[in-house]
């Protein structure tokens, strides 16, 4: 739990380090706090992942990171009809590059489920490093779409910091190994920890 | 799961080819002032932004780009066409950060809909 809070923590803190009470208004920034949210529980997977991992624990967490995702992009899909033009050809590229992350986190977390898993990988050493290296792909272009955007990270410094936080989850692995196997959150919790962080988020913003 | 994962790219394809079921508004692209391409619509009131100076955005006023109205060189000039959405983004967005950043009455930067739904304010 710890570990969830912390992550959570770093990737909301970076928002605020300028600028920390500006928003667009209460709908986009509760939007945009869900995507925030998706992402910390992305990074999350990825650094409790290691050898002794409850493969249960981190699929039905994952399932709770594309629920997450999911309610970012049709919160902004339904909601604010001018979006969906953003998802167009033609649209910007950090748009392109945040469908691609969502298409990655599908694959992801389908093609790691039996039997699909056995029909695409033929042992178990080859899908943990495709699964792998779908993470790293996966947290890259989510990265990209947060930071070539601009929202919340409008310096850049935060963009700096906000890459680099991605970079040491994704390349860090024999760094954050060390820290021993962490008791994966429950997906109760992480999805009690988003509504909290994404409700903070959308108030400190948006109140007077 | 796949089952899951493939409806969910469904629902939302079918949201980006026929719009929102829940939003009151959609824009529509078209080709607003004569543009090459099919553009958003956008609302701009210069009666909300009488504290700005003019040249803030009418460039031309003091660098002598151009003259008329600002689609005249943006949407026609092959130039600036391709940077016509980055420009205006920009423009919009970072003057309006800037003034809430500084705690100045100039409205936050806001969703999409607030700006790309067509006007005919002056």
């Amino acid at each position: 739990m710890k570990a969830l809070i912390a992550t959570f923590l770093a990737v909301f803190l970076i928002t605020f380090l300028a600028a920390p009470a500006m928003g667009g208004g209460w709908y986009w920034d509760a939007g945009n706090a869900l995507g925030f949210a998706a992402f910390a529980g992305l990074l999350y997977l990825t650094i409790t992942s290691s050898r002794r991992l409850d493969v249960r624990a981190h699929q039905v967490l994952g399932y709770g990171v594309l629920f997450v995702t999911t309610a970012h992009i049709f919160w902004f899909m339904l909601g604010d009809a001018a979006v969906i033009e953003f998802m167009k050809f033609g649209a910007p590229d950090y748009m392109w590059h945040g469908i691609v992350s969502f298409l990655l986190l599908g694959v992801l977390i389908t093609v790691a489920l039996v039997p699909d898993r056995f029909r695409v990988h033929s042992d178990y050493p080859a899908f943990k490093y495709w699964h792998r290296l779908l993470a790293i792909f996966t947290i890259g272009t989510a990265t990209y779409h947060i930071v070539a955007s601009h929202f919340y990270l409008g310096t850049w410094y935060q963009g700096a910091l906000f890459a680099l936080l991605a970079i040491a989850v994704a390349f860090g692995r024999p760094w954050w190994i060390r820290l021993g196997q962490l008791r994966l959150a429950h997906i109760g919790a992480y999805l009690a920890v988003s509504a909290a962080f994404a409700a903070a988020f959308t108030a400190i913003r948006n109140l007077p | 799961m796949k089952v899951v994962f493939a409806a969910i790219i469904l629902a939302g394809a079918l949201v980006v080819a026929f719009g929102s079921p829940v939003a009151n508004e959609q824009p529509v692209r078209d080709f607003y002032y004569d543009a090459p391409d099919r553009i958003l619509p956008m609302s701009f009131a210069h009666q909300d932004h009488v504290p700005v100076n003019c040249v803030d955005c009418h460039h031309n006023y003091v660098d002598d780009t151009g003259g008329g109205l600002c689609m005249n060189c943006h949407v026609t000039d092959q130039s600036v066409w391709p940077l016509f959405e980055q420009q205006f983004h920009d423009l919009c967005r970072t003057c309006h950060e800037e003034k809430a950043a500084l705690g100045e009455d100039g409205g936050p930067p806001r969703q999409c809909m607030a700006c790309h739904l067509g006007d005919d304010l002056p």
